[in-house]
């Protein structure tokens, strides 16, 4: 009785224990079968993972099935390959058969099914590794090679052709990372060449049949290369000795050709070579023997062959009515634009040129150098017109005395200024007025090679040159051509800025008159002295009766003479006026609104007796626009 | 003239003089031919197999449990042992047989890389190579007119009635069929060969 009780409980307790623990069972979990694997083409061994085992002791048993029948079939042998393994033998396997496999799991609650599995034995060979290898070292013509052999692995029938492998090699020297890899293909043999003397090298061997997978390395084979360095020592022996020699040789040249050599790299410094300086004098220290040395006689140049350069002539022109011919001169102003020949003859008609005498020469003598600068810069502003014109501000600037506007167009044709009248004290210097005469003279200098010099147009210069300076010479040969050419070419230029200077003009009324005050002759021909030959311009430019730029009013007076008072008097002669105006001008243009006598009187005070030897004419308009007229 | 007469006497003495025998040379030509129709009929299985999408490849996968390749009637050796029991002129005629079965299926088969019309021609070439063999060897002429009237296929038209079929299975079936053919070739007539030669060591 208590024996059963004891059994009982014991029992109870082995039951009931599990579950007081708390543990739980379950079914095994599914197994999987991971590879099946042939090494001859007659065996093959499946191995798989079990799952969880669930708690309890499980069980596993593959079960495979044949392509042909629905038969089911137990692995023969689990312990063979191993743990979780089953090894089908000779007379289990069958090639190009597919087995189905599965592995079941099995425990006391439940069993588990792993996936199916279709092999086919001729897909799944993979071979033991190649065995007996060797490696020996060969030589081939004093080179060394290895040449490592092997032979298949034991359990693959390769002599009956049932199994045909092909070999891959590897080999890499013991100090190295990368293997280097041969294919040998069907053989057994291999060379291996271009050795690195005296180095380990490792060697490995592996097959594969023709469908299947590789084997693994086989073990790895150990050779050491001898040293053939003797060899490569001897040609090392032969380069030093010949390097060497060859070092000599160079050092010998360079020493031969030292001197040639320093020359050339390293020039010698050239010392100082000035005529006449001498140093051993500069050692002794005495200057004045020193500086002495340095005199050349010759500099300075105190003769100039070129005096005559430095001469300023002024062309004079003017157009007396009876169409007088006037001489002038040919004023060189500037060597530049202005290719002028001089002529050193003094020919001033003394007609209001500056270094006339009809002028007020203390004026003329002060202003004369101003005035040449004022030339030359206004010679060479004419021949860039507008692109000096703050130049010639500047100039216009220096000046003290307003300038008294009398630009002048000129169209090919010379006009006369009433340049002999000095402006009016009350015309302070008006920038503008300055500017605008200038600009006017400016205007004459062409571009063309007429050298078209307007005279310094500076205030003072107002006393001496309003005239045009033609600077001729024969290197002008297109002055001689018909005077319409030079006609057209200066009008063309002059036109535009008349235009434009038209504009410039203040209107301060000194100025708009004066741009109506004009002259105009026509160079008739140039004499072989160089002299212009003008006469004034005939009617016919009846077409211009409605240029707007044109001045109107174009008044001329004659001086009748100067007062006390240096007061140019006028004369006006009304005949002046169609005849002047031309054929540029209408008649319209003969303005009555000008009072001589008024302008006269205010008119700007000459200096000097230049008036009387003008032309006598003078552009009265310009007069007129002084404010007191 | 001259020149084409005495190279042909120096071959035939070369011929004659080589250790290898006509035999040995069709056999190495049969082969290498056998080889490189498996090497394609893979290549062909291969690309298919890729093409299929992993849902098709489960599918397909299960068909292998069934027997479908038409060369299943031909009995063949499926083991070693059996291989090495059969005469040489068995396993050539069974090759015979094989290679004779698929010349006309051949040319169903998908091309793939290759052009299809390549594997039938050279399955007649090989079929005319190893009907060289079974004349060479001894008692070729006697067998091979008896195998070659038993061996018609009893499913002659199998692949044939279902060539209009298209179907993904039909190719699969197909292409492993060749595949698991031409290496049976391969490893008969390698056998075969091997076992005619005189070298112990017939691999190289």
């Amino acid at each position: 009785m208590k024996k059963a009780v004891e059994l009982v409980l014991l029992l109870l307790l082995l039951f009931f224990t599990p579950h007081i623990m708390g543990k739980r069972y379950s079914p095994p979990g599914k197994p999987t079968l991971t590879r099946c694997r042939s090494p001859e083409k007659e065996t093959f061994t499946c191995w798989w993972e079990p799952g969880s085992d669930g708690g309890l002791p499980t069980t596993h048993a593959l079960y495979y099935r044949k392509e042909s029948s629905e038969r089911v079939y137990e692995c023969p042998d689990y312990h063979t390959a191993g743990e979780n393994s089953c090894f089908f033998n000779k007379n289990d396997t069958s090639i190009w058969v597919n087995y189905n496999i599965t592995v079941v799991a099995t425990n006391t609650l439940g069993s588990a099914f792993s996936d199916p599995v279709d092999v086919d034995v001729v897909y799944i060979v993979k071979p033991n590794p190649p065995e007996k290898q060797t490696v020996t070292i060969m030589e081939d013509k004093g080179w060394p090679f290895l040449r490592v052999s092997w032979e298949p692995p034991q359990k693959a029938d390769t002599r009956s052709g049932w199994i045909t492998l092909i070999y891959e090699l590897r080999v890499k020297l013991e100090e190295e990372n990368e293997w280097e890899m041969h294919l040998a293909g069907h053989q057994k043999t291999f060379n291996i060449f271009s050795l690195r003397s005296g180095g380990k090298y490792l060697v490995e061997v592996r097959c594969k049949p023709d469908h299947g997978f590789w084997s693994e390395w086989s073990s790895t084979s150990y050779i050491k290369v001898p040293d053939y360095f003797h060899r490569e020592k001897s040609v090392w022996i032969l380069l030093t000795i010949f390097s060497a020699f060859i070092f000599l040789i160079l050092t010998w040249l360079l020493h031969m050709n030292s001197r040639s050599l320093k020359n050339c790299i390293l020039p010698p410094v050239p010392g100082p070579k000035i005529k006449g300086f001498d140093n051993q004098l500069l050692k002794n220290g005495k200057s004045d023997e020193i500086f002495s040395a340095l005199m050349v006689s010759n500099f300075p140049p105190t003769t100039s062959s070129n005096y005559e350069d430095l001469l300023v002539e002024y062309l004079e022109v003017y157009v007396p009515v009876e169409q007088e011919l006037m001489q002038e001169e040919s004023k060189d102003l500037h060597g530049g634009c202005l290719k002028c020949e001089r002529s050193t003859s003094d020919s001033d008609s003394g007609r209001g040129s500056c270094d006339s005498h009809t002028l007020l020469m203390d004026k003329c003598g002060e202003t004369k150098e101003e005035g040449r600068h004022t030339d030359r810069a206004s010679s060479r502003m004419l021949t860039e017109a507008q692109r000096h014109q703050k130049g010639w501000e500047k100039d216009t600037l220096t000046y003290a005395h307003g300038d008294m506007v009398s630009p002048d167009m000129s169209n090919g044709r010379v006009k006369t200024w009433p340049s002999v009248f000095s402006p009016l004290p009350q015309y302070s210097s008006n920038p503008l007025d300055k500017q605008s005469s200038l600009e006017m003279a400016k205007q004459h200098c062409l571009s063309t090679s007429s050298c078209l010099t307007q005279p310094g147009h500076s205030t003072k210069e107002a006393l001496g040159p309003s005239n045009w300076d033609f600077c001729l010479g024969n290197k002008q040969p297109h002055l001689l051509h018909p005077q319409t050419q030079v006609g057209r070419q200066l009008q063309a230029h002059s036109e535009v800025n008349i235009s434009n200077i038209g504009r410039k003009q203040a209107p301060a009324g000194l100025q708009s008159p004066a741009l109506r005050s004009t002259e105009y002759v026509e160079v008739q021909r140039v004499n072989e002295e160089d002299l212009v030959l003008l006469q004034p311009v005939v009617s016919g430019c009846g077409r211009i009766e409605g240029y707007p730029q044109m001045p109107k009013g174009k008044d001329y007076s004659k001086v009748k003479g100067v007062d006390s008072d240096n007061m140019l008097l006028l004369q006006r002669e009304v005949m002046e006026e169609d005849w002047w105006t031309g054929n540029c001008y209408t008649s319209s243009t003969v303005n009555t609104t000008q009072k001589p006598t008024a302008c006269i009187h205010t008119a700007m005070p000459v200096q000097g007796d230049m008036a009387l030897a003008m032309n006598g004419y003078v552009d009265t308009a310009t007069m007129c626009t002084l404010p007191t007229c | 003239c001259l020149s084409a007469v005495l190279l042909l006497s120096l071959l035939s003495l070369g011929v004659s003089s080589q250790p290898i025998t006509d035999g040995q040379r069709l056999f190495s030509i049969a082969v290498s031919r056998v080889q490189h129709l498996h090497l394609l009929a893979q290549r062909l299985f291969s690309d298919f197999e890729s093409s299929l999408q992993t849902e098709e490849q489960r599918q397909l996968n299960k068909i292998f449990l069934q027997d479908f390749c038409n060369s299943d009637y031909i009995i063949s050796p499926i083991d070693k042992h059996e291989t090495q029991r059969s005469s040489v002129l068995k396993l050539l005629s069974i090759s015979y047989r094989l290679v004779e079965s698929w010349e006309f299926p051949s040319r169903s088969l998908s091309g793939g890389s290759a052009p299809r019309n390549q594997i039938s021609p050279k399955l007649s070439e090989l079929k005319t190579g190893i009907l060289l063999l079974i004349k060479a060897s001894e008692d070729g002429a006697e067998l091979f007119p008896d195998s070659s009237a038993l061996q018609l296929p009893p499913y002659g038209n199998y692949y044939q009635s279902l060539s209009a079929d298209e179907s993904l299975r039909r190719t699969y079936e197909l292409l492993a069929c060749f595949k698991k053919d031409m290496h049976k070739v391969e490893t008969y007539l390698t056998v075969a060969k091997c076992r005619l030669s005189p070298e112990a060591n017939c691999t190289l």
